[in-house]
């Protein structure tokens, strides 16, 4: 291992320390499940659903079966032999391990084939023949609200939630939740208004698009399973594997090595109950790996429609909102609910409004599933509500930046929940975003056929609550140190993060402090790498650990009556008469918290906001409605950064992700359900030509008074403002507003023509 | 994927004589056919790989054209400091052509081959009056470009045939231009294509792509602008030419009128190109 040695009279945290596995990465030696193979090891293939809905009336699997080098076909009905109920989920046990009676979306696992060879169990794919009786189909999430169309018989939401009970049982329907907010008087405040404005806008439905396809393996005993798998979340892995084999949670190990990009895509289960199910029936070791392709049926974002409407005094204040918000979360709920709520209260955005009232639908339609895609449906609610400020900023002949200035939600003032904003930066991100855009010197708007307009737009995010983190800080006899956390360093570089902060306490340099990654039998729990949560809730735990590690050192120090800074060797040695032992400190985080209240308000939301704007500068043809970004700044509130350069590629990755969901990229659907551009030579995301020229990444100096040494997650917050700032700037470009994404050239072509 | 042969023959006639069985596919770069093989669009029995048959090389002929064996990478091309010198309008529109990655592999005789109408050479090189050498157990042919596409990845290559050589010739006067336009990310296959080359007398050649299902020669607009002095007025007639003779399809890239501006814009917008070009 190449490392850097790294003196400790530097602080850790604060310090762009280069990422601990960067060398490994480099030179292809770090460790992914895609490089795993276990003797004996089978692959397992999907047969996947043609229909959009239908009822299951025969699946033929005896040609796959017969041809040569194919173990066996594996179908639902053998799972149900297995598992009596194969349901799993996070907020419903709603979807089968593979499908059960029905199908309920195009591309639905149905059989699987393994065999020794991966492209014999390909082979057999296309031998598999499935006959379905079609049901009607819903596949927008309006219509989802009264269709006819039925995606789930029954709803079974998994009771790990309180708010998800009362849909136990429901029939008919296809809201897997519906979450209100009533703050204030709104519809009344908007009588007395004196302009009120409103405005429907629309997501796409979009993927995460990681490096590294999902991919779990399984090998099995009678008794024992382990589980390795790209997993953002093992312990929920295990526990939930746990309950579907009715098995105690130490017989289940879930291994999680380097995640080759996440984004949401791999949280909670994925392929690892079928994997399980599937080394368990045939006693082999099994590896399922999906082809980057294959993940467009796995896991996608939220498509979204949002109806907001906002009353306004005459000098420009908000004083009431209604937002109505659909999401479309497709065939299984994943954690769509979750979005629907924790994302859901912050529709009103960062603005203090007296009056309020929020409704958000979870929507099951036939389509693939949606879950938690960077931000979390943050980004979907910021697109609206910041088109919708400055559509009215402009209305009423304010500078946008001056009336959302005017409107702001300031520090110690009640957000929508009631929950009071402590340590959101929201006025200086508004105030940098604005220097650094020269907002207020004169913009050339370009000649010719090439316009010129600048947009801004500003967001919030609360960090999901109630969430709990622990870890363990091994300090070895000869002074070494070793953090243990089931934090998934998916390329965000939690581990590097981690060890800084172990460092900082045990004042030792982060380089040479060891990260173990996550393995349930050995990492304690971690609720999951999602949601910028981690440096936070880990960040905290990691710190409590070093902390209990170094009062047991000196605990030590003080019972063998040695100075206290005498080195950890002689600690030890003399402890122990030889270098031996070792001390383990321990850490564990969570926040408080309230539940919201029938009503949907609590005084306690969140441990803490999230604020990230962005500042667009854009040229746009007038003769063909193409758009270039010529200028991207983003600006967040991070609290302190722990480290610096992390940060900043952090919030520019966010950044440019949100770029290709702002202007091109999108799941387009036929009318049956079948998903057009299934590839990459049709679904595009951005290439290096595609990232403005000029991008700024900057955070502000912000401090988060709960985090570790001030900080707090940054993986989300470079996506808030990056649609809604283009949007305006095409606006003030050449004076077209659109209010569904992606931007494509042609849907401002036909405006302007 | 389907199990295959794989043949790396070492001689032309051992390949041609291997391509003429039931199922052989010749392999160049195999940028797309492997892309095909694993979508299962494709199964075949056997690949005949061209790598070891000597067929890359870049030099000019007894008249001053261009020669490019078939082999030859598109990123040779690319680099080489005979076309950049003398066919410019080649080296500029490889650069942006997929990426480095594939143009590190990816072969000019492969690309015609494959006569996929998204692509950026066959249009260009219709325009430019290039020609293929074909060789097969039947004996060698030369055809122009221009009679090798026929349709949505179909070319008049007959069975067992392969492209062993392209002849560009030499621009003399002429001038040229290749414009494209994609409307998803920057490295999207083109919507539209719109390569023109003139001696803006007499001589006017003018192939759009892309948003056609093969390069189409756009006869009308060339008869507008042949002879002519350029101006606004004349390009838009042109362009009303060459919407009346093309026939275009709405797809993912855009609607059949969004892609009918841009052929409007874009063929004005090559126009000017090559009329301040160098070459």
């Amino acid at each position: 291992m190449k490392r850097a040695a790294q003196s400790t009279e530097t602080p850790q945290v604060g310090r762009s320390v280069p990422r601990l596995e960067s060398w490994l990465k480099v030179t292809g030696r770090a460790e992914y499940v895609h490089n795993l193979r276990l003797p004996g090891m089978l692959y397992g293939k999907i047969f996947r659903s043609t229909v959009a809905h239908g009822r299951i009336k025969r699946i033929d699997v005896s040609a796959a079966r017969r041809l040569a080098g194919v173990h066996s076909v594996v179908t639902g009905e053998d799972v149900r032999k297995l598992i009596a109920e194969p349901y799993y989920g996070p907020a419903f046990h709603d979807q089968p391990i593979l499908a059960l009676d029905k199908v309920r979306y195009v591309g639905e696992p149905v059989a699987v084939v393994l065999a020794s060879d991966l492209h014999v169990a390909e082979e057999a794919v296309h031998l598999i023949t499935a006959e379905y009786e079609e049901l009607p189909a819903v596949y927008d999430e309006v219509e989802a609200m009264t269709s006819k169309a039925i995606v789930h018989d029954v709803l079974k939401p998994a009771g790990t939630f309180p708010d998800l009970k009362h849909m136990k049982g429901r029939t008919n329907t296809n809201i897997a939740l519906d979450f209100h907010l009533r703050r204030g008087k709104a519809p009344e405040a908007m009588k007395t208004a004196a302009r009120v404005f409103e405005h429907r806008f629309r997501t796409q439905q979009v993927m995460h698009t990681p490096l590294e396809p999902l991919v779990s393996v399984a090998e099995s005993t009678d008794s024992s399973l382990t589980i390795n798998t790209a997993s953002q979340s093992p312990s929920f892995v295990r526990s939930e594997i746990a309950r579907l084999l009715g098995w105690p949670e130490n017989r289940v190990r879930v291994r999680v090595p380097f995640l080759g990009g996440g984004f949401g895509a791999k949280l909670y289960i994925k392929l690892e109950a079928l994997v399980s199910v599937l080394s368990l029936l045939t006693k082999r070791p099994v590896k399922v790996s999906l082809t980057m392709e294959e993940q467009f049926f796995t896991i996608t974002k939220h498509a979204s429609t949002f109806r907001i409407k906002s009353g306004v005094t005459r000098d420009g204040r908000i004083v009431a909102r209604e937002c109505e918000v659909w999401w479309n979360g497709g065939a299984y709920a994943d954690i769509g609910p979750r979005v629907t709520q924790k994302s859901g209260f912050t529709a009103p955005g960062p603005y203090d409004i007296e009056h309020v009232a929020i409704d958000s639908y979870a929507l099951y339609t036939n389509l693939p599933p949606a879950g938690a895609l960077r931000g979390f449906g943050i980004p979907q609610l910021v697109w609206a509500y910041e088109s919708h400020t400055d559509m009215m900023a402009r209305e009423l002949g304010i500078d946008p930046v001056e009336f959302r200035r005017r409107n702001l939600l300031r520090d110690g003032r009640p957000q929508a929940t009631g929950t009071v904003m402590r340590d959101a930066a929201i006025e200086k991100v508004l105030e940098r975003l604005q220097a650094l855009m020269e907002w207020r010197a004169p913009m050339d708007h370009g000649s010719g056929t090439v316009k010129k307009g600048r947009g801004i737009a500003i967001g919030f995010k609360a960090c999901v609550s109630p969430t709990t983190s622990l870890a363990m800080v091994n300090v070895n006899a000869d002074g070494s140190c070793i953090v243990y956390c089931s934090t998934a360093d998916m390329g965000q570089g939690s581990d590097t993060a981690m060890a800084q902060i172990a460092g900082e306490v045990l004042n030792m340099a982060a380089e040479s402090v060891t990260v173990v990654h996550s393995d349930t039998d050995v990492t304690p729990y971690d609720m999951a790498t999602l949601g910028s949560r981690s440096l936070f809730h880990m960040g905290n735990a990691v710190k409590l650990a070093a902390e209990d590690a170094l009062k047991k050192l000196n605990l030590l120090r003080n019972e063998l009556q040695l100075p206290a800074e005498a080195p950890i060797p002689e600690v030890f040695r003399k402890k122990y008469g030889m270098q031996a032992g070792n001390v383990v400190g321990t850490g564990s985080y969570i926040p408080s918290y309230k539940s919201p209240d029938a009503n949907g308000l609590t005084d306690n939301a969140t441990p803490f906001w999230m604020v990230g704007g962005s500042g667009a500068e854009v040229e746009v043809d007038t003769e063909t409605g193409r758009v270039q970004v010529r200028r991207l700044v983003n600006v967040a509130d991070v609290g302190t950064p722990i480290n610096p350069k992390i940060v900043e590629t952090q919030l520019s990755g966010a950044a440019i992700m949100q770029l290709g969901f702002t202007l091109f990229e999108k799941m387009h659907f036929d009318a049956r359900g079948q998903l057009r551009n299934a590839s990459f030579a049709e679904y595009k995301i951005p290439g290096l030509l595609d990232i403005p020229e000029a991008m700024t990444n900057e955070a502000v100096v912000a401090e988060q008074k709960t985090g570790p040494y001030g900080a707090k997650g940054v993986g989300e917050t470079g996506t808030f403002g990056v649609s809604p700032a283009i949007a305006n700037a095409i606006q003030d470009a050449v004076g077209v507003r659109l209010t569904s994404l992606p931007l494509t050239a042609e849907s401002i072509w036909e405006k302007l023509k | 994927m389907a199990p295959f042969e794989l043949a790396e023959p070492g001689s032309l006639p051992d390949a041609l004589a291997l391509l003429d069985a039931e199922g052989a596919r010749a392999l160049s770069g195999g940028t797309a056919l492997m892309l095909m093989m694993k979508a299962g669009v494709l199964r075949p029995k056997r690949l005949v790989s061209l790598r070891k048959l000597g067929l890359e090389g870049i030099d000019t002929g007894p008249a001053g054209e261009l020669r490019i064996g078939g082999m030859t990478t598109l990123r040779a091309l690319e680099k080489s400091e005979l076309v950049k010198r003398h066919w410019p309008v080649l080296a500029r529109a490889l650069r942006t052509l997929s990426n480095v990655r594939v143009r590190n592999v990816a072969t000019v005789g492969g690309n015609l081959a494959h006569a996929d109408p998204h692509m950026d050479l066959p249009p260009l090189l219709c325009a430019l009056g290039a020609s293929v050498g074909l060789a097969s157990r039947e004996g060698v042919r030369n055809i122009p470009v221009e009679q090798l596409g026929t349709g949505y990845l179909e070319t008049s290559l007959r069975h067992a045939e392969l492209i062993t050589i392209l002849e560009v010739p030499p621009l003399g006067r002429r001038r040229a231009a290749y414009l494209k336009c994609t409307t998803r990310s920057a490295d999207d296959w083109p919507a539209l294509g719109v390569a023109v080359v003139s001696d803006f007398q007499q001589d006017v050649r003018i192939f759009v792509s892309a948003a056609t299902d093969k390069p189409t020669r756009l006869k009308g607009a060339e008869a507008v602008l042949k002879g002519k002095e350029i101006t606004p007025s004349l390009i838009r007639e042109a362009a009303d030419a060459a919407l009346a003779e093309v026939h275009i399809e709405s797809d993912m890239h855009g609607s059949a009128d969004y892609k009918k501006q841009l052929l409007r814009v874009y063929l004005g917008r090559a126009i000017h190109e090559a009329r301040s070009a160098v070459h």
